[in-house]
């Protein structure tokens, strides 16, 4: 085992941990910052690493902004776009894997070729759409538009394109329908990759930004992406009550990381090689 | 071919009426299985690919009558000076990012795959960063990199490198370089997902037979990994291509495109021409020249990274 140490080791070790470092150091600051006194001089390490420290900035965060209306803002977003993006392309992948019908091929290149046009440019007319409906401001303009992504109908034709037909056929002579195959055989056995799409879809929805930006304008109706740089620009001179707000938005995403790890790297790398 | 036109052309004989019904039948209920899907994906992908284009040929700001004018946002667009800059500012983003981020991402899988102390633990310490929201990591890198009070310029001055201080958002190249170093931090963790999952298809024999032949570490890198790895290479390379070809956010909340315009990409560009200015029909025919330029790169990675494997 000896030689499990030589310098080679080391150096692996020096690279491996200094990274960590560098990629710890900003959320460890935003955390330790978060709890100094409003107003306390924290730009000099040697004051940010005596006390005093408190929650006085929690406390300023909630009581002059919207923080938890914002954080349940984007659950209710993130959840409802999810479930809506696995039951509707596992709908449509069931479709193209197990269904004859004419213009199959058509409708999968359609589809397809959604995987190449980026949201960003085509944000001109979705907002016009939107503003036509009277939506602006409101979770059907935030949630809706996101919901057809062809990812999802690509990783799940491929998944049941891989189920052998011997279990649709016994489910037919056994008098199922289609719809009750989908449900009781298909989605049971998908459960991996709907769990890997479900985290990747999740993740994208709580980071979206510009589509937020552009039509949430109201402070009740922003996700936290949004509302957290309007909040902090009232905030010049103090990091503060800035780092809480911080904190606080980035509290669910971690504690979801941290019971979720395994799955979420699983999930990731799934949707990414498939 | 479908199952049900297979055995039409091999039986080459009309249809029973049976075999007519269980055929209509078969496709009312795929395109019942479609319609969410498929309605939703019409309204808010196919609709708007069409009708930004027929935007992009006009003039006249939201909701209001346009006036048609062919193609002359696209030559207008020939001699603005801000949208060469901006697609100029896109594409080294783009050129810059994506090897940075293939060399971090791949470094970092590597060393998780070393069977270190706390592996468990550095991996997610790579990868928690990527679970931060862009405005709370943006907000973080803006404050370590304040000229003042900032965190950075404290650890450069307290290690004597600098007396005064560096101005890392007001100047155009470290505007560009904090920029990128924020990008990294969030999202590499991503990537090195991608390539440890690649890593760990690779089968232990390869290296098993190569430490017989008395190949040294470098050697069984470059001869076995990084071949085995070519598919996830290729993978994120157009997914982070194509994700730097979507900034908006890291310098729209870090410099706002300063100093000037200097660090503004594209999709700021067309923001602002939509939202700002209010000018839909110049904000579509820009989009459409980024769609155009991410296709070409898209082509381009295609025919470098795929054709090659033959």
């Amino acid at each position: 085992m000896k030689n499990r140490f030589s310098a080679g080791r080391l150096t692996v070790y020096i690279v491996a941990y200094g990274l960590v470092a560098f990629m710890l150091i900003p959320i460890i600051w935003m955390f330790w910052v978060s709890f100094k006194p409003i107003n306390s001089v924290v730009t000099v390490i040697s004051e940010l690493l005596t006390p005093p420290y408190g929650v006085e900035s929690y406390i300023r965060v909630q009581e002059s902004s919207m923080i938890w209306r914002w954080t349940l803002n984007s659950v209710i977003v993130g959840i409802v776009q999810t479930a809506s993006t696995l039951l509707l392309s596992s709908l449509a992948a069931f479709a193209i894997s197990r269904i004859a019908f004419k213009g199959k091929t058509f409708i999968f290149l359609l589809i397809l070729a959604g995987l190449m046009v980026p949201v960003e440019a085509t944000i001109v007319p979705l907002y016009e759409l939107i503003v036509r409906f009277g939506w602006v401001n409101s979770y059907p303009a935030l949630i809706l538009p996101g919901i057809a992504l062809p990812l999802g109908v690509l990783i799940l034709k491929q998944f049941y394109d891989a189920i052998p037909n011997d279990l649709m056929e016994a489910a037919k002579i056994d008098g199922a329908n289609l719809l009750r195959i989908w449900w009781s055989i298909f989605l049971p056995l998908s459960r991996t990759s709907m769990a890997a799409l479900a985290i990747f879809v999740f993740v994208q929805s709580w980071n979206n930004f510009l589509w937020p930006l552009l039509v949430a304008n109201d402070q009740s109706m922003m996700t936290l992406p949004v509302a957290i740089p309007t909040f902090q620009s009232s905030f010049t001179v103090d990091l503060t009550v800035p780092m809480a707000a911080n904190v606080l938005a980035s509290i669910p995403a971690l504690i979801f990381f941290l019971i979720f790890q395994k799955q979420i790297i699983k999930g990731i790398a799934m949707t990414g090689i498939k | 071919m479908s199952k049900l036109a297979e055995v039409e052309a091999k039986e080459k004989v009309p249809m029973s009426k049976v075999k007519k019904r269980e055929m209509w039948k078969s496709n009312l209920t795929a395109w019942l299985f479609l319609f969410p899907f498929v309605s939703l994906y019409l309204l808010f992908m196919v609709y708007p690919i069409i009708e930004g284009f027929i935007i992009s040929l006009t003039r006249g700001g939201f909701g209001m009558d346009r006036e048609f004018i062919g193609l002359s946002n696209y030559t207008t667009m020939l001699s603005d000076a801000f949208f060469w800059e901006a697609l100029w500012n896109t594409i080294i983003f783009v050129l810059i990012s994506t090897p940075s981020i293939v060399v971090l991402g791949l470094l970092m899988a590597l060393l998780v795959n070393q069977g270190l102390k706390g592996t468990t633990f550095i991996r997610a310490a790579f990868f928690v960063p990527y679970m931060l929201s862009i405005s709370v990591m943006t907000s973080i890198f803006v404050f370590i990199f304040q000229p003042y009070t900032g965190l950075l310029n404290e650890i450069l001055r307290s290690v004597g490198l600098i007396d005064g201080e560096i101005f890392w958002l007001g100047e155009t190249g470290l505007a560009w370089l904090s920029i990128l170093v924020a990008t990294l931090w969030w999202t590499v963790g991503f990537n090195m997902v991608l390539f440890l999952a690649g890593l760990q298809d690779i089968s232990e024999e390869w290296y098993e037979a190569a430490d017989m032949d008395g190949a040294n570490a470098w050697q069984k890198f470059w001869h076995i990994t990084l071949p085995s790895l070519r598919g996830v290479l290729t993978l994120v390379v157009i997914l982070q291509s194509v994700a730097s070809f979507k900034l908006f956010g890291q310098p729209w909340l870090m410099t706002g495109g300063g100093p000037g315009t200097s660090t503004r990409p594209l999709v700021q560009y067309i923001y602002e021409l939509g939202f700002r200015n209010w000018n839909p029909g110049y904000a579509s025919a820009v989009s459409y020249v980024l769609f155009l330029v991410m296709m070409i790169f898209a082509f381009i990675q295609y025919k470098l990274l795929i054709k090659k494997e033959d």
